[in-house]
């Protein structure tokens, strides 16, 4: 069972502090999923905790190894990662840039192993994109490319899945699709990391929530008990009545 | 590759295009050598050209053969090839299609050391003055670039450093001329600044060779990672990739190459923007793959453009780079021009 465990993580640029003292983890299983407003340094923890930037202060386990000593090949093979950004610098196949997904495994695009094949196959039946798979990713629609990409991810079969801001920018339909895809990862054994900024999508789906605001961890633990009208007033500013899983939005404090 | 029980693949046109790539180009390689072993002053027949190959033929023939012909038409290949691959890697690294030796002051720093060479007469020293020169100034610019990739996380910082890199080299190189002690000083400057191919020899070339080969090597074994760059850089990362190493070996291999070209045959632009552009659709836009083809695909084109220049009627030769150039930048112009907004 593979898990992320993050330590008083600190992350500062320059004189600013993103991320202050951040402790969380991230076992198989489980659909964690990261909120924050804008600036709450959400994108920061999880490059600190990947080891894709410079740290302060604190540290991020894989399994019990310093994710700043593994190399880039061994942390994508435990955990794939999703940033919020996706250029496509070329107007590859799809089917290629899902078989970018086995780069940790040494995949070479174009003379795939049988086993990448498989791992190839799967994620693009998995994600419906079988019928796309050849077509290139610049005729794409953005759900489209969102399922690419996800597939991308899906492909390296890495136990973790890390996933910033996955369904931002498309319609309801598109990210139900997306979270279902997740959730059914999630429901095979994989564990996933999800920054949302849709808090009911996020309160339907998770199976833990993480608040951050300002750098720092302010609530981590279930739904039912970190998701408060007090919290979404504290966290983003807004005032809200909560019954059940329906958030009813009022407007800015 | 293909084992008994793996899945039968569709012969759709596209892969027989990718499949028969290489060894079309390779051919065409081929023949356009032999084609430049024919064309001269005074032509030779074919069959005195391969008797001549293989020991045969008088004196005469053999030397032109291989002594002249030959060995400048290997050097417009080599140099070719050396562009067209570190284009193809650069264009790769940088996620632009525009990206070439030439953008990242490489070329311009390897045609100002060879400059100052001749401009403080260490070429009248030793005839290795000149191409050491070269490479030394490639190397130069080389390191530094490299030093910026480990300091900045920026394609766009390493673009623009380069291009201050080349807008300096041009203004210490027109410095030079605008200060020259004589006139042959400075014909022999515009002779390099022009770029050609014409009168080298074996020499030349094994001088070249070892910087050439370290710099193929050195693409050779990164390319993989230029595929995974195609997801940018943060996702390139993600699926594992050691970015710093990576933009180091490209640079550095890029570098190498380039300076060895330099070195051959002085400033010969546009070709690794041209060649790795043409080839691009035809391996599915994968950079890594695209290596390769464009290699020979711009040694092709150079060897090409040289037997132009020999055959053409002017009253004095036509330099090499003239030619490419005058090709090259409307081409470059046009590339620029097709690109859409949002790839950068």
């Amino acid at each position: 069972m593979t898990s992320l465990k993050i330590s008083d993580l600190t992350l500062r640029a320059k004189q600013t502090l993103l991320v202050d003292r951040a402790s969380t983890h991230l076992n198989a299983g489980e659909l964690v999923v990261l909120l924050g407003p804008n600036g709450a340094g959400k994108t920061s923890l999880i490059r600190g905790a990947l080891g894709l930037i410079k740290t302060e202060a604190g540290t991020s386990e894989l399994d019990g190894h310093a994710v700043s000593s593994m190399s880039p090949t061994e942390r994508a093979q435990k955990v794939s990662y999703l940033p919020q950004i996706r250029p496509l610098a070329w107007p590859n196949r799809v089917r290629d840039v899902v078989a970018l997904g086995r780069y940790s495994h040494g995949a070479t695009v174009g003379r795939l192993s049988d086993e990448d094949q498989t791992a190839v196959d799967s994620a693009i039946s998995a994600c419906d994109l079988t019928q796309l798979q050849d077509r290139s990713a610049d005729t794409l629609s953005g759900g489209e490319l969102a399922r690419m990409h996800c597939a991308r991810a899906f492909a390296a079969n890495a136990p973790l899945l890390i996933a910033d801001e996955p369904i931002a920018a498309l319609d309801p339909r598109h990210q139900f699709r997306i979270l279902d895809l997740i959730k059914s990862y999630v429901d095979q054994g994989g564990g996933a990391l999800l920054v949302l900024h849709d808090i009911e999508l996020a309160a339907r789906f998770a199976s833990r929530l993480i608040w951050m605001k300002d750098g720092r961890i302010i609530a981590d633990g279930p739904v039912h008990e970190t998701l408060t009208a007090e919290r979404l007033a504290e966290v983003y500013g807004v005032s809200a009545t909560i019954s059940d899983t329906r958030i009813i939005m009022e407007g800015a404090l | 590759m293909s084992g008994p029980q793996s899945k039968p693949q569709p012969a759709n046109p596209s892969s027989l295009v990718e499949r028969g790539l290489i060894p079309c180009l390779a051919i065409g390689c081929v023949i356009a050598l032999f084609l430049s072993c024919l064309l001269g002053s005074t032509p030779l027949p074919p069959d005195r050209v391969l008797a001549a190959f293989f020991g045969g033929a008088d004196v005469g023939d053999r030397l032109v053969v291989w002594s002249i012909r030959l060995p400048r038409a290997l050097t417009a290949f080599l140099v070719g090839s050396a562009l067209g691959l570190s284009g193809a890697a650069l264009q790769g690294l940088l996620r632009n299609p525009l990206a070439e030796p030439g953008v990242l002051g490489v070329s311009a720093s390897a045609s100002l050391a060879a400059t100052v060479s001749i401009y403080y007469g260490l070429v009248g020293l030793s005839p290795w003055a000149l191409p050491l020169a070269a490479i030394i100034g490639a190397l130069g610019a080389t390191a530094l670039l490299a030093l910026a990739a480990i300091r900045t996380q920026s394609v766009i910082t390493l673009i623009l450093i380069g291009v201050g890199l080349s807008s300096f080299a041009g203004a210490l190189m027109s410095l030079m001329m605008n200060l020259a002690p004589n006139p042959f000083s400075l014909a022999d400057m515009i002779n390099w600044m022009l770029g050609s191919v014409a009168n080298r020899s074996f020499n030349d070339i094994g001088f070249a060779a070892p910087f050439l080969i370290a710099g193929t090597a050195i693409l050779f074994v990164s390319r993989r990672g230029l595929s995974a760059l195609t997801l940018g850089e943060e996702a390139a990362s993600g699926v594992g990739l050691n970015l710093r190493n990576q933009r180091i070996l490209t640079v550095l291999g890029a570098g190498l190459a380039t300076g060895a070209s330099v070195a051959l045959a002085g400033a010969i632009g546009f070709v690794g923007i041209v060649a790795p552009h043409v080839i691009r659709p035809f391996t599915r836009h994968d950079p890594a793959r695209s290596l390769t083809p464009s290699a020979l695909f711009a040694g092709l084109l150079l060897m090409l453009a040289d037997i132009l220049v020999r055959i053409l009627p002017s009253q004095s030769e036509l330099k090499l780079g003239v030619v490419a150039a005058l090709l090259g930048a409307p081409a470059f112009v046009w590339i620029a021009m097709q690109r859409r907004a949002g790839h950068d």
